[in-house]
């Protein structure tokens, strides 16, 4: 099996690799030297970069790639993105668009497995390498479907706060700018006064914000909303760019979610804190940035998972807050993508029995859907 | 004889065996018979009586059957004097070789004598072209000349918009009324009445579906009334009084909200505060319109229901309006 | 003699004792399904003989996917409980793909050439191996003997080798803690028996030496 596998890929050999290693050698053809996403063209489209390690540690050590992918990563012993056409093609609109405009929204949509969070993925990483602040949600419907703890809100009546997820999300909007943060020195617009005794000047940097909402949990919703509208402020003032990107967007405008309140009632998404300030981010009224949403049928329940459409999965109201966006769509790979992605876990060795055929029957039996695929080959 | 005459007088005087002496009155009747053959041998009990010879019947002779009609019949007869009007079928009058019908498999269909198939069957003998042509040359004298500039169907459309339909009917009851001659179908294009947006709107709620959408056609049909008249007068009445209702405003129209409303319009949607305020960021000066191509693609994109090609549609212009290439 | 049933029979081809089970006469021949074997016949020309044979209907496992392997159907077959199946190759699965991400960290963290080649980590290559390593030559069987039973060591067939083998190795993955799923269970049970060690293999060798042990009464075989 093995001398077949080598005499199939001659190349092979060099790439069964560790992380370190860097790729030096002549490269297969389902592979792309180019990490620096700028540079990335339509000429890349369907081959497969490595992101570096400690971007990727920046970028996704709080969330980010989807479970069964980092599985994988682990697996593979590297991360290697397939650049795709919907990456390229947002990539592309920043590029071309002028950000002193109000920012424009991004809305990616596709049917389940189909790489929309990968591609969110792929263009936080273009964020990340051109110094765009980055605001990125892993995935919503976490903190409605299973929030760590939840309580009431002290500043907004009626309202619930998620206080450890906030957190959370300080510290992995943190990391991910943890390179920017100290480098911008933004500082707070006006003061914030949390209790009586402890306040935030104006003047204070936002890191102190963002500690002071990690160290004192009962506020750190506050601090989201404060933090995200000085973001807002800032950057329509021309002082950093900022590059927002959510996943599982639709579960803002879901009418329901799984906390309770003490009535034991069901708390709709609107009346969470955190949804406001994830939704004035993504209004259109704030220049130097860009927003791209990802819109998912998973992120919802049930009952509304008929159609992976962007109008359906945002719904109404939804719709009518990201209107005008530009619907991007996430297809099943193409025949050379297929191609190269069956290349691809054939040097990862994922897929080791090989008979003549294998890849059209693979093809049928996924239908050349990514996650589909993914897990098809699991066994073999 | 004796010794019998005494037997019964003994046994008369017992009731019950009354029954009997009468059968032995006829047993004596019997003996006097008797008496006549006694002199020859014995007698022959002859218990099948020999069959008198049957009188021969008279036999019932039936008249030949004339021969068809149809076999001296000139070729180059009248037919309409033959079948002037309209009657069942008649084998011997028509000169056709005619078959209808099926009896077994494989074998023909029965011929047109005594043929019932053909005689259930309602026939058109009567309505031969040459008939037809003598009672219109008839009937030419009562007619009119055609109305002058009403030569082609538009015309009549465009002069004429409304278009009745009304049955009579002919037939053989012993009422001389027949339900279905009072309807009156009343049909007309709603492109032939003059609208705006609102009465239309009203219009269409008014008729409900009496309205078809599809040709654009408006079919009112009146069977209300016991005449046709009346109900012809009613139809022409339901179609004005509803034109005009529909031009009627209700104070309470004006609290129609965005929620109330039926079709998606771009105009009264927040989608356009926002579109318009992109589009102005910044400037003070005149304020921009919103492409009317991007409110229509919006305006499909919910009033006909998501799908790739519209959404497409969306993206296109959406890419257009917030200057993305 | 004959009753009426039987001179009825006389007409027929055979005459049936015993009922036959079967859906299909017995004239039925089994499908050919693989397309290899079906190409190997058209190369020979068997073809020809029986092209006018009757052929039962194939059944739903029998498939030309290039993935498929016989031993690996019987083991699911083995694994399946209650006729789920679905089920059963679901946990086979899994338990393939944990096979597959343990020996592959192992090979990507390998330092040299050699060190990778050593590694096997082809699933199914590992279960092939696991059952020859776990395959018994004997078994025991009580036979008894002046009113004693004795364990007399007797050899078995390999299909029964092959069977004890695999049932030995699922048993071994049933035996777990509650909080381990059987597919993370049956994969280590795998991986230990491929590499020669663990509890089923021992527990062949047990049945090994107790064999050897009993080797006296052995000739009860046929005495």
């Amino acid at each position: 099996m093995l001398i077949r596998q080598l005499k199939q890929f001659p190349r092979a050999l060099s790439h069964f690799s560790t992380v370190a290693e860097p790729a030096q050698v002549k490269l297969e053809h389902f592979r792309t030297n180019e990490s620096t996403v700028s540079s990335q063209g339509s000429q890349h489209i369907g081959r497969f970069y490595r992101i570096p390690l400690e971007e990727r540690k920046q970028l996704f050590t709080h969330g980010g790639l989807p479970k069964s992918f980092e599985k994988q990563a682990k697996t593979f012993g590297e991360v290697c993105v397939m650049v795709r056409e919907p990456a390229v093609e947002i990539i592309d609109y920043i590029k071309s668009s002028d950000l002193s405009r109000p920012v424009n929204r991004f809305v990616l949509h596709g049917d389940d497995g189909c790489g929309k969070s990968l591609t969110l993925a792929h263009v936080l990483h273009y964020g990340l390498q051109n110094e765009f602040v980055l605001v990125h949600v892993p995935w919503v419907p976490n903190w409605f479907k299973r929030p760590k703890e939840t309580a009431n809100s002290s500043t907004h009546e009626g309202f619930i706060d998620l206080p450890f997820d906030s957190a959370a999300w300080l510290i992995h909007f943190k990391t991910q700018n943890a390179n920017l943060l100290p480098k911008l020195n933004l500082k707070t617009t006006k003061d914030y006064v949390w209790s009586k005794r402890e306040t935030t000047p104006a003047g204070s940097t936002l890191l102190e914000l963002i500690e002071h909402g990690i160290n004192r949990v009962k506020f750190a919703s506050d601090a989201i909303t404060a933090l995200l509208s000085e973001l807002k402020q800032h950057s329509t003032d021309g002082k950093c760019k900022v590059m927002v990107g959510i996943d599982g967007y639709n579960a803002f405008f879901h009418d329901k979610t799984r906390i309770l309140t003490e009535n034991k009632a069901k708390v709709t998404p609107d009346k969470v804190t955190l949804t406001k300030p994830f939704l004035d981010i993504t209004n259109y009224d704030w220049t130097n940035g860009v927003c791209i949403l990802a819109v998912d049928r998973i992120a919802l329940t049930e009952e509304r998972m008929e159609s992976s459409l962007p109008r359906y999965q945002l719904g109404k109201e939804g719709f009518e807050h990201c209107d005008p966006f530009i619907p991007i769509k996430v297809e099943n790979y193409s025949e050379e993508e297929f191609e190269n992605c069956i290349a691809y876990y054939l040097d990862r060795r994922w897929i080791q029995n090989v008979t003549e055929g294998f890849d059209n029957e693979l093809k049928h039996l996924s239908a050349k859907n990514p996650y589909n695929l993914m897990s098809v080959c699991a066994p073999l | 004889m004796s010794q019998l005459t005494r037997f019964l007088e003994r046994n008369l005087q017992n009731p019950s065996l009354r029954l009997s002496a009468i059968q032995i009155r006829h047993l004596s009747s019997q003996a006097e018979e008797e008496k006549s053959f006694d002199d020859e041998e014995f007698r022959v009990l002859n218990l099948r009586p020999t069959q008198v010879q049957r009188q021969q019947r008279r036999v019932y002779k039936k008249d030949e059957p004339q021969p068809p009609r149809t076999k001296v019949m000139p070729v180059d007869q009248d037919w309409p004097n033959v079948w002037p009007g309209p009657r069942t079928f008649h084998p011997a009058s028509v000169p056709l070789p005619l078959r209808q019908g099926f009896t077994e498999k494989n074998a023909p269909p029965p011929s047109k004598y005594g043929n019932a198939e053909l005689m259930k069957i309602p026939n058109f003998l009567h309505l031969t072209p040459p008939a037809i042509n003598r009672q219109c040359e008839a009937l030419k004298k009562f007619c009119t000349p055609w109305p002058k500039n009403l030569e082609t169907a538009e015309k009549w459309e465009k002069h004429f918009p409304v278009e009745i339909v009304k049955s009579d009917y002919c037939h053989a009851l012993p009422s001389v009324r027949q339900p279905e001659a009072r309807k009156v179908s009343l049909k007309i294009k709603l492109s032939n009445l003059k609208f705006d947006k609102h009465s239309k709107d009203k219009f269409l709620r008014l008729v409900g579906d009496r309205y078809n959408h599809e040709n654009d056609v408006l079919t009112i049909q009146t069977d209300r009334c016991p005449t046709k008249k009346q109900n012809y007068d009613y139809a022409q009445y339901l179609l004005t009084a509803c034109y005009y209702e529909s031009f009627e405003v209700e104070d309470w129209e004006a609290t129609k909200s965005l929620a109330d409303m039926e079709v998606y319009e771009f105009e009264h949607n927040k989608s356009k505060i926002s579109t318009e305020a992109i589009l102005n960021w910044g400037s003070s000066g005149d304020k921009k319109k919103v492409d009317p191509g991007f409110a229509k693609s919006v305006e499909t994109l919910i009033n006909e229901g998501e799908n790739e090609y519209n959404l497409k549609k969306y993206k296109e212009e959406s890419k257009k309006l917030l200057g993305l290439k | 003699m004959l009753g009426p049933a039987s001179k009825l029979a006389l007409f027929r081809p055979t005459i049936c004792l015993v009922s036959h089970m079967s859906v299909y006469p017995k004239n039925y021949i089994d499908p050919i399904f693989k397309k290899d074997q079906q190409e190997a016949l058209k190369t020979s020309g068997e073809h020809l003989k029986i092209a006018h044979i009757p052929i039962k209907a194939a059944r739903n496992n029998d498939t030309v996917s290039v993935f498929h392997d016989d031993v690996i159907s019987k083991f699911t077959n083995y694994i399946m409980r209650k006729g789920d199946k679905l089920l059963a190759r679901d946990l086979l699965d899994k338990s393939f793909e944990q096979i597959k991400r343990v020996q592959l960290e192992k090979y990507n963290t390998a330092k040299t050439e050699e060190e990778k080649a050593k590694i096997q980590t082809n699933p199914k290559e590992i279960l092939h191996q696991a059952i020859e390593n776990s395959r018994p030559l004997l078994q025991l069987t009580p036979i008894k003997r002046g009113g004693v039973t004795y364990q007399v060591p007797v050899p078995i067939t390999i299909n029964r080798s092959n069977f004890m083998a695999m049932k030995w190795i699922i048993e071994a993955a049933n035996e777990k803690e509650r909080t381990i799923h059987f597919p993370q269970k049956l994969a280590w049970e795998l991986l230990d028996a491929a590499s020669n060690q663990g509890r089923v293999v021992k527990r062949k060798q047990d049945l090994h030496k107790q064999c050897e042990a009993n080797r006296a009464y052995a000739h009860y075989r046929w005495s």
